[in-house]
């Protein structure tokens, strides 16, 4: 059930898979991501591979002494850039691999294309999905919607995403939907007509509990995306944007020139993977340990090296010294510029308001303290607005609503058209009409007294006391209660144990935070395992460019939006 | 296993040798420890074997992520995110999957590909019978219309009233856009779509392909015909030109070096010429990459036989030779000295040709070099030190006095065990003894971890041996013609140590057996003796006739793994021949181990102390349990006899190594075992020569026939302060390393820093020569 392990276990197939010698791996745009989320460049290197080309790209040179590893997803265009490569080839041999199904007509195509007999194999290898995480996986698909249905090009990605992680885990798994969402059906039974169509390749051992595949719209809870994160992941995505496990720091003021683009992997970053589920504070003290036991490493400059012993300590230690200081100016740096931000931008405090609306139920206090930091002028554009929009979305029927002045407050603000509108478009796309479950009231007596269960153990962190929607709806799966009305089985078939091995997906992207409850839902419930995997991993921003293109909002702000999304998602 | 292996190394997560209990892998000192440990914490968990399994998994994790951090000395243990939590787990440590789903084209491709290919092959082949007509005539002397008239024979010509457009470019044929024929294919075609074959790539087509055709070797031949051919035609053809094609007209001219052909023919040909070149040749990068792997996978073979026999020496064990491991270093060094420089050359090929190499090519050099450079990085930082001679000798010191004392835990440890069970046995009914059963038959896993079987004839004459003590020595008898016959000599030589100190113990013990009645008697009462021993009589019986058939036992499941985690419980003789070096000592010590599993069963003291000393199960079943005091008594035995044991076999090392390549190493042997002063192992020969490295291979036999000649210089300079100048020499260059990649990653501040470290080692250097001389 891990996705980072199944990804890394194709690719070193397609490596071992050509024998010894130079190699280069030809890919395109999205492989390249496939790839480089799992694997680092010195990884890769060491498994002679030396030379990472596109497909597409017209640079590259005859060297007839490497051999080709291709692995690339299975579109007309590749398919065309192959056959061009075939004819006339800049390498030995290729070793081909598709991240999906193909079509015979395709092969048949290739293989009259290869006259000169380079090609040596031809496979497919489903990893057509990003392995952000081994329980997460994104396909990287901003604007799946349009509307409350399926932009269609986006329908049959995520399908060609899903499958391809069903198959790379080995699953034929039962389908459940949320009815509420007209995108899950069409996802459900565009996945299934696939596993019917394909039920060779679905032809695994069959397990006591078969696995569960549970799609779910992200308009059921448009909540969590607009919350404030602090947890270590969570936060960095939230402030400074993840792009496949890559931080662009090249804004941060003061940048070194090798820290503009920094790489957070759990794989290897040892740190990182101890701390990116922990929150901003523990971070904190654990950054001063790294930092000391670095200073302890550090050769000082003004001791000298008098005894052989110092020498011998100086050289064994400045490997590992050198290594460290890549992993310490790293953290560093990153969390320097999240508290640059949290003081700069009083995430605290706006944090704090969040998730008071996001988890209390006391409106007038509500819209009192929202009221008060739209009066402070160093709240950022917006942090203001997405008050407003969880405003917004929680007291949506609010009988004494104060929606309409706070708007007004918004514009004397100066806050943009564009961004008073979102809170439109956010309501529209997750309001209380389109939602399928209770997303925040809890109005019956047991939800109560869970509240008060809740405040009488004392919340231990205001600024996460937040759960989202998810963890609600996978406890209830995993202890066999999740109402059949809401989330029905695809077909006629029903479980009748309790689920074991679950995947989750969110039309319309998850988020980190989830991601960190799964990661505890795993960490808790013995005998199950879960993964999540959304068409994207959404921050703020990016959720609001979704919410937009789904609402059609968007109009000619679009291209702005796109534009923004590509340089800082 | 415990005698091998010093508390110590355990915590390195290498190998976890010792008492080890095989579901958590706790080390416990003493066998009867790890019993009592065994039966208090997991009586209960048979039940969760897929718990255990699956704890195992996880621990062999835990164990290779701490092999990845074993750097990390003193850092407080941060690895959480590995940790249990509730029962749930952890996403990072679900349980190894397997490849997901995968699905092959390559049949159908191949099918659909072969047809094509004959195609192609048929269409090429075609083609250069043709070109080998077009040019076998002489066609400098014939006239114009003679050629044409060769020519259209090859091939028919398309019709020109049939073609009234160029087929390539469109235009339309008249007066001034003539029609061109290709040669090759008779296909027609305007004057600016036409091309030319020139002859000498027709003649090279065409002897390459006959040569493909023909004989496969010879490289050379196959070169030279074609270049000669050709030059010596085109000095005959110069001639021709100016005077015969100026003369035939400005319409028809002549094709006296070339060969008209349409593009789709030439491509074809072009196609052709570029896979015959590239079929012989082989790239320079190729052949210096090609060397850069073998240097690597050598590396890889030798570093972690080095690092093994590091550690051991570190531990102050005398498995492995200081100067064997000494020697080892340096060839690994060399190593790494050849891979610099061959990913330095592979990084500067082609950089200084006029036309640069393609930017990918460059990039593809430094890749490999980068690569190269990380591979040294990580690898030479494996390599510990090796333990100076002093401190080498301190080593062993410590670590005998380790041992003793760990010896004595255990005998201690083992007394209050045994003190336990007299307690309980004495509360426990007659019955209880049926469950301790199962005993004797752990008793072949013994020949199994030794690698010999007991011979036949021993298996009747044990019968009649009351002691196993002396049912042993014949044992090792047996193994040792055994192993003669096999002419295994180094196990040979260990097993002839053995039974040396069997012998040794057996006299031992019947002293020490006389001295336990005593204290035995005053213990019990004889009464409960009496009983006892009645007691192990019947269970004899019983087990003469159960013995053979209880195969597996919950008992035999426990003690398994542990044989399987020892070195001595390797599998056959051939392990026990590859660990070579190791094996020296697992052998005896797995044979120990087995005789300890028995002990556990039926209480020792019964026979050790009551002079019951009868073997479990006399009879029936090739059962060769020892004395129970074996293990205890033996360990010092071996221990302090070990040490010469070694030096003795090291000094005969040395005369028959006279000759090879250690030479210079034998010297330091001798060097150790005369003067106790020496210091660093290398020191006396590396005094005047600046390159320890130069030093492994450079060395000659003359320098090693007279040992004394280090001797006298290591006299000369025994001041205890002085930095010992192998090791500046080795430390000069591992700076030198550092300072090349702090350059490259443009860290200056430790480029000074190291700079100045250099200069400082290379005046200690300097000055320490001087006062050599």
């Amino acid at each position: 059930m891990n996705v980072t392990l199944a990804v890394k276990q194709y690719v070193s197939k397609m490596i071992e898979n050509s024998g010894p010698g130079m190699k280069v791996l030809l890919m395109d745009k999205e492989t390249t991501s496939i790839v480089s989320v799992v694997y680092t460049q010195s990884e890769i290197l060491q498994k002679e591979v030396y030379l990472f080309e596109r497909i597409d790209s017209q640079n590259r040179d005859s060297m007839k002494h490497l051999k080709a590893i291709c692995f690339l997803r299975p579109t007309k265009e590749n398919v065309e850039h192959l056959i061009q490569e075939l004819r006339r080839p800049k390498y030995s041999v290729y070793f081909i691999y598709f991240s999906n199904v193909i079509s015979k007509s395709e092969i048949k195509a290739l293989a009259e294309a290869d006259e000169q007999e380079v090609v040596a194999e031809v496979q497919e290898f489903y990893g057509d999905f990003i392995a952000v995480n081994p329980h997460l996986f994104s396909l990287n698909l901003q604007g799946v919607a349009r509307g409350r249905s399926w932009e269609p090009s986006m329908l049959s990605r995520c399908t060609q995403g899903l499958t391809s992680v069903l198959l790379a885990l080995k699953k034929c798994p039962m389908i459940r939907y949320q009815l509420s969402s007209d995108m899950s059906k069409r996802l459900a039974e565009s996945v299934k007509q696939i596993i019917t169509k394909e039920y060779e390749l679905f032809d695994f051992r069959k397990t006591e509990v078969p696995p569960l595949l549970l799609i779910l719209d992200r308009s059921d809870d448009a909540l969590t995306p607009l919350l404030n994160q602090w947890t270590y992941q969570a936060m960095v995505h939230e402030q400074l944007g993840l792009n496949n496990n890559r931080i662009d720091l090249s804004r941060v003021p003061g940048i070194s020139k090798d820290l503009r683009e920094v790489v957070l992997s759990a794989e290897n970053d040892e740190f990182y993977a101890n701390n990116m589920y922990l929150n901003f504070g523990e971070i904190g003290t654990n950054i001063k340990n790294l930092m000391e036991d670095f200073q302890k490493k550090r050769p000082k400059g003004q001791q000298k090296l008098e005894s052989i012993s110092d020498m011998k300590a100086f050289v064994d230690n400045y490997p590992q010294f050198k290594k460290m200081s890549g992993t310490v100016s790293k953290h560093v740096t990153v969390v320097g510029e999240l508290s640059r931000l949290v003081s700069e931008r009083q995430l605290m405090e706006v944090s704090e308001v969040e998730q008071e609306l996001a988890c209390q139920n006391d409106h007038s206090n509500a819209q009192q303290m929202v009221r008060r930091l739209l009066q402070n002028p160093r709240l950022a554009e917006l942090d203001a607005v997405r008050l407003v929009m969880l405003y917004a979305l929680r007291y949506e029927r609010h009988s004494s609503s104060v929606l309409p002045s706070l708007m007004e407050e918004l514009s004397r603000r100066g806050v943009s058209e564009r961004h008073r509108r979102m809170v439109q478009a956010v309501v529209e796309y997750g309001g209380k009409r389109v939602r399928g479950s209770d997303l925040i009231t809890p109005t019956d007596a047991v939800a109560i007294t869970k509240q008060f269960f809740k405040g009488l153990k004392g919340v231990e962190n205001v600024y996460t006391q937040h759960q989202p929607l998810l963890h609600d709806t996978l406890d209830q799966l995993i202890k066999g209660r999740l109402k059949d009305s809401q989330f029905p089985y695809l077909g006629a078939s029903s479980l009748r144990d309790r689920p074991q091995d679950i995947l989750v997906f969110l039309i319309g992207g998850a988020t980190y935070e989830e991601a960190l409850t799964v990661y505890n839902l795993n960490r808790s419930t013995p005998g199950v395992r879960i993964v999540l995997g959304g068409s994207c991993v959404h921050n703020t921003k990016s959720f609001l460019e979704e919410v937009m293109s789904a609402t059609g909002h968007s109009g000619s702000d679009r291209a702005q939006g796109g534009s923004r999304h590509g340089s800082r998602r | 296993m415990a005698s091998s292996y010093p508390p110590p190394f355990e915590g390195a997560g290498e190998v976890k040798e010792g008492f080890l209990c095989p579901l958590c892998l706790k080390d416990l000192q003493s066998f009867y420890q790890l019993q009592d440990h065994y039966e208090e914490e997991h009586s209960g968990d048979d039940r969760h074997v897929r718990g255990q399994l699956k704890n195992l998994v996880q621990k062999a994790k835990k164990a290779k992520d701490k092999l990845l951090k074993r750097e990390g000395e003193d850092r407080p243990d941060t690895g959480s995110y590995e940790s249990f939590y509730y029962g749930g787990v952890d996403p990072y440590m679900w349980e190894p999957q397997e490849l997901g789903a995968t699905k092959s084209h390559l049949e159908f491709f191949k099918k659909h590909r072969a047809a094509r290919i004959d195609h192609y092959v048929i269409e090429v082949n075609k083609l250069i019978i043709r070109l080998e007509k077009l040019t076998s005539f002489d066609r400098t002397s014939s006239d114009a219309a003679k050629i044409r008239a060769i020519e259209k024979s090859v091939v028919s010509w398309v019709n020109d009233s049939d073609v009234p457009f160029c087929p390539d470019c469109g235009n339309k044929f008249n007066i001034r856009n003539r029609r061109h024929h290709c040669r090759l294919c008779g296909s027609i075609m305007c004057r600016k779509c036409m091309e030319f074959v020139p002859l000498p790539l027709a003649q090279k087509l065409i002897n390459g392909t006959r040569e493909a055709l023909c004989v496969p070797g010879s490289p050379s031949q196959s070169q030279s015909p074609p270049s000669g051919g050709s030059s010596s035609g085109m000095g005959s053809r110069r001639g021709s030109i100016s005077s015969l094609s100026s003369v035939t007209s400005m319409l028809e001219e002549k094709d006296d070096e070339k060969i008209r052909c349409c593009h789709h023919c030439m491509d074809t040909l072009l196609k052709r010429q570029q896979k015959l070149e590239e079929k012989d040749h082989v790239p320079d990068i190729v052949k210096l990459y090609e060397r850069l792997r073998m240097c690597m996978e050598k590396v890889d073979e030798k570093a972690p036989e080095y690092i093994r026999m590091a550690e051991s020496l570190n531990a102050g064990e005398t498995t492995y030779n200081l100067d064997t491991a000494g020697g080892l270093r340096l060839e690994v060094q060399k190593y790494y000295e050849l891979i610099d420089a061959l990913s330095k050359r592979i990084l500067t090929l082609g950089v200084k040709d006029d036309p640069q190499p393609h930017p990918k090519a460059l990039q593809l050099q430094r890749m490999i070099r980068y690569t190269a450079t990380l591979f040294v990085q990580e690898k030479l930082l494996g390599l510990m030190s090796l333990p100076t001679k002093e401190k080498y000798e301190e080593l062993k010191e410590k670590r005998k006095q380790d041992q003793e004392k760990r010896i004595q835990q255990e005998r201690l440890a083992a007394q209050e065990a045994l003190k336990k069970r007299q307690a309980s046995e004495k509360n426990r009914p007659p019955a209880s003894t049926n469950g301790e059963l199962p005993h004797a038959i752990r008793a072949p896993h013994m020949t199994k971890a030794g690698g010999w079987l007991p011979s036949a004839d021993s298996v009747h004459t044990r019968s009649e041996l009351e002691d196993p003590l002396l049912q042993q020595i014949e044992n090792i008898q047996s193994f040792l013609r055994q192993a003669r016959e096999a002419q295994k000599t180094d196990e040979v030589a260990m097993l002839e140590e053995n039974l040396r100190q069997l012998q040794d113990e057996y006299d031992q013990q019947q002293t020490s057996l006389a001295i336990a009645l005593s204290q035995k008697m005053a213990d019990e009462e004889s009464l409960q003796q009496g009983e006892l021993h009645r007691l192990e009589v019947r269970e004899r019986e019983e087990r003469e006739q159960w013995g053979s058939t209880v195969g597996s036992t919950q008992l035999s499941f426990k003690w398994e793994p542990c044989l399987d985690i020892s070195p001595g419980g390797g599998e056959e003789d051939t392990t026990a021949e590859d660990l070579t070096p190791k094996a020296e000592k697992s052998p005896s010590s797995g044979r120990a181990f087995p005789a300890l599993t028995s002990q556990e069963d039926s209480p020792p003291r019964l026979r050790s102390l009551g002079g019951h000393v009868t073997p479990p199960s006399g009879e029936g079943q090739n059962s060769t349990s020892l004395n129970p005091f074996d293990e205890e008594d033996a360990t010092p035995t071996e221990e302090s006899s070990n040490p010469f044991f070694e030096d003795i076999k090291r000094e005969h090392e040395e005369v028959t190594n006279g000759k090879k390549e250690y030479n210079p190493f034998d010297e330091d042997e001798e060097e150790k075992l005369a003067d106790t002063a020496a210091g660093n192992p290398f020191e006396d020969d590396d005094t005047d020569t600046g390159n320890p490295f130069l030093e492994a291979s450079g060395s000659s036999p003359p320098v090693s026939t007279n040992p004394f000649d280090g001797d006298d210089d290591d006299e000369v300079l025994p001041d205890l302060d002085m930095i010992e100048e192998e090791l500046l020499l080795q430390q000069i260059d591992n700076i030198r390393a550092y300072i090349f990649d702090a350059k490259l990653s443009g860290r200056l501040d430790e480029v000074e820093l190291l700079s100045q470290n250099l200069r400082e080692l290379q005046q200690t250097l300097q000055e320490q020569k001087k006062k050599k001389h």
